[in-house]
């Protein structure tokens, strides 16, 4: 018979702490002044100091912007990867039966 | 080498002629009809090799003709080659429907045009 | 009385109702539509009905072998070696529910999606098939029958793959998927033949006596071959490009369906692994074959979804880092099978309740994203942002499954990777490192999909409404997500633990 292992993690426990956090935080946010003198700004995201744009699409940070620099500095290993998906039926079969022949020498050496 | 030998071995001799020309097929050719035409010989080389699989010399064909039991031979691999038979007809014509309509979108029939779906 | 004859023949009804009602829909569908969606209702329904009825005996009862052919299809009554089996276990309790899960959210999904089609009774059809063939592959004690569903499963899927046959791409993802399932499908054929010409039988149980009996140089081909198959369409890398093209072309409320059909090729690999091959040869080396291909799967699968920007292949891409934890899991199992290390069944717990898992949280992330697909008609995420003001709902479900996706506690995501980490740590620190690192990436990954899709101001981009059977269906498998996070002891305990006992020992006997 198997033991049953999750005992050290329970997500009920979890899940009361978060809210018991939750209202903390819920506790420290209404301590807060709610009379703040507004500008003409507030509201506004804060892009660096600069003034927001009006366009909407303007204001989002699109899909391929986002972790440029990690793609950047992996380009080295991104590179081959990406040429490596070709959408080439032919090379889709290819891969298969370099797998094929790698396990089969596997284990054909090992066995 | 005596006849005997040769013809033991010719069948599965095929089938390994079969099975390259068709894996070569699909591994290098562009054209996808030649693709196809490459799978539909590897199907014809597999079924080959089960039905040279149940060749028993001397015995008799699984029908209840008088012989003795023990002189039959099992028809298990014929089951499995008639059903690979009805399921390679199958997939063969979807395959050429696919190369229809691949057609009729691409005009082209070449798996180096065939990449749209890529990275 | 009745209700024995039921429970006993409860196997067989999964298969045989799918598909009398495919060909039913196919051909009274013809009538009318509407009488092929009502029959198609039907057909599910009834199939989640005897599935649920199989698990039931499975679970609270024991597990048997069916027999087909035989007087009563107890194993007792076994004539001849050649009779078809099926094997109802913990094991195929766990891989049908999941598949079941999955089919009735897709099932319900598709009622609204594809309403703007034609020919739909041809699509309900095919859906069924599909059905049958995927739980035939997993419930089936015989290599031929084996076979038979692995074709019945691949042609069915790529036709539901190219049903919108009027876009080019998705013709093409069909296309090379079938290329590949064919020759996937010849190969198991002919590792099928060099099987019953050494051993002279077909079925696992009497194979698994076969090989330990003598395991051959033909033996260790066709083991080679059937494990290539299998992980190819399971979307193991390095043959997993066929998935990304697959699931993101395919018809939006079928994707999970078409996901969980390689998930039940992985079932099968798992079962081959233990069921007949693991009294062969030595289980480490194995193991090491599934941990080597899940872990390339586990860092290629998380490194490509960093790229992409279209939020389908997005997923699709996560999806084959997923299958990478199942199989370095289930190898790490594999690999201290009877050396008698605690951990080994640690692990295989936490792959197995990972599968369960994924199932449900890759059709949600699925159903979430095709619902933001269908409303705003773009996939790409450069031109997405602020669909969580108009689609609340679709939001919460996103989120919900990208949660669990990356395995953030405390969702059902985290319980089976915690498994998984603490498994294969023991086994090797530096696998327990890469699952880690992969998971991080992948919060990364979801956590840029859910920005960009659902936050930042209001674009209206939206163009159409969801409709109510959509929610439901995503509905469906966020409640069964969120009984799995809040109770995951009671379902390792229920479900995962006797498919860990039916994959290591339902085989051991043998038929009797």
């Amino acid at each position: 018979m198997i033991d049953i292992v999750l005992e050290n993690w329970s997500p009920i426990v979890f899940i009361v702490v978060l809210l018991l956090n939750v209202l903390v935080a819920y506790w420290l946010y209404s301590m807060g002044n709610p009379e703040y003198k507004k500008t003409k700004y507030s509201g506004d995201p804060f892009i660096s100091g600069n003034r927001s744009p009006k366009d909407v699409k303007k204001l989002h940070v699109a899909g391929d912007n986002l972790f440029w620099g990690f793609k950047k500095a992996l380009k080295r290993y991104y590179d081959p990867l990406i040429d490596g998906h070709t959408g080439r039926l032919n090379d889709y079969m290819i891969w298969v039966v370099i797998t094929l022949a790698v396990v089969l020498i596997y284990l054909y050496l090992v066995v | 080498m005596s006849w005997d030998t040769v013809f033991m071995i010719m069948p599965y001799l095929t089938v390994v002629i079969l099975l390259s020309i068709g894996l070569y097929a699909v591994l290098f050719k562009k054209n996808l009809i030649k693709i196809i035409m490459g799978i539909a010989i590897m199907q014809n080389g597999t079924n080959l090799f089960l039905v040279s699989l149940a060749y028993r010399d001397g015995y008799y064909a699984p029908i209840f003709t008088g012989a003795e039991s023990t002189e039959m031979v099992m028809p298990t691999p014929h089951a499995l080659t008639l059903t690979s038979i009805v399921i390679g007809l199958a997939t063969t014509a979807l395959l050429l429907s696919f190369t229809m309509m691949i057609k009729k979108h691409y005009n082209s029939i070449n798996t180096e045009d065939m990449r749209r779906c890529k990275e | 009385m009745t209700l024995d004859i039921i429970i006993e023949n409860s196997p067989t009804f999964i298969l045989a109702i799918p598909l009398l009602f495919a060909f039913l829909t196919a051909v009274l569908g013809w009538v009318s539509e509407k009488i092929g969606e009502i029959l198609f209702g039907i057909g599910l329904a009834l199939t989640v009905f005897f599935v649920g009825v199989m698990s039931f005996e499975v679970l609270t009862a024991e597990s048997w072998f069916y027999v087909f052919g035989a007087e009563s299809p107890s194993p007792e009554n076994i004539t001849s070696f050649f009779r078809i089996t099926f094997i109802a276990d913990g094991f195929a309790v766990l891989a049908t529910i999941t598949i079941s899960i999955t089919a009735v959210a897709a099932g319900i999904y598709s009622y609204s999606f594809m309403k703007d089609e034609s020919g739909l009774n041809k699509f309900y059809t095919l859906f069924l098939l599909t059905l049958a063939g995927v739980n035939g592959m997993v419930l089936t004690g015989d290599l031929f029958n084996l076979f038979v569903w692995f074709e019945v499963t691949s042609v069915a899927s790529c036709a539901l793959i190219a049903f919108k046959n009027y876009r080019g791409r998705s013709v093409e993802a069909a296309l090379k998927y079938m290329v590949l399932s064919t020759v996937g499908g010849l190969v198991v054929l002919f590792s099928i033949g060099l099987l019953y010409g050494q051993h002279g039988v077909l079925n696992y149980a009497l194979l698994r006596e076969g090989i330990a009996g003598s395991f051959t140089f033909l033996d260790k081909l066709a083991l080679g071959l059937l494990a290539v198959v299998f992980a190819m369409k399971a979307s193991s890398v390095p043959m997993h490009m066929w998935a990304p093209d697959a699931y993101g072309e395919a018809p939006g409320s079928v994707t999970p369906f078409i996901a969980v059909t390689s998930l039940g090729s992985l079932f099968v690999l798992f079962r081959l692994f233990f069921g007949v091959f693991s009294v062969g040869l030595d289980v480490a080396i194995l193991g090491s074959l599934l941990i080597v291909l899940g872990a390339l799967s586990m860092i290629v699968g998380v490194s490509m979804a960093l790229v992409q920007s279209d939020l389908k292949r997005l997923i699709a891409y996560l999806s084959v880092s997923q299958v990478g934890y199942m199989m370095t899991a289930i190898g790490v199992g594999l690999a201290t099978l009877r050396s008698g290390e605690g951990f080994g069944d640690l692990a295989m717990q936490g792959g197995l309740f990972h599968m369960l898992n994924d199932g449900v949280y890759k059709a949600l992330l699925f159903l979430s994203a095709v619902a933001v697909i269908h409303t705003t008609d773009i996939r790409s995420l450069n031109d997405l942002g602020g669909l969580a003001h108009k689609m609340p709902y679709t939001t919460f479900f996103f989120l919900f499954g990208a949660l669990s996706i990356a395995g953030i506690p405390p969702t059902s995501g985290f319980s089976s990777k915690l498994l998984i980490y603490k498994s294969v740590y023991l086994y090797s620190p530096i696998l327990a490192i890469i699952a880690l690192v992969v998971s991080i990436i992948t919060f990364a990954i979801v956590a840029k999909a859910f920005f960009n899709a659902f936050l930042g101001p209001d674009q209206s981009l939206m163009k159409r409404r969801i409709s109510k059977p959509m929610l439901w269906g995503m509905g469906i498998l966020t409640v069964v997500l969120i009984v799995f996070t809040l109770f995951p002891n009671v379902v390792v305990a229920e479900i995962v633990d006797p498919a860990v006992e039916g994959l290591i020992g339902s085989l051991e006997g043998g038929l009797p």
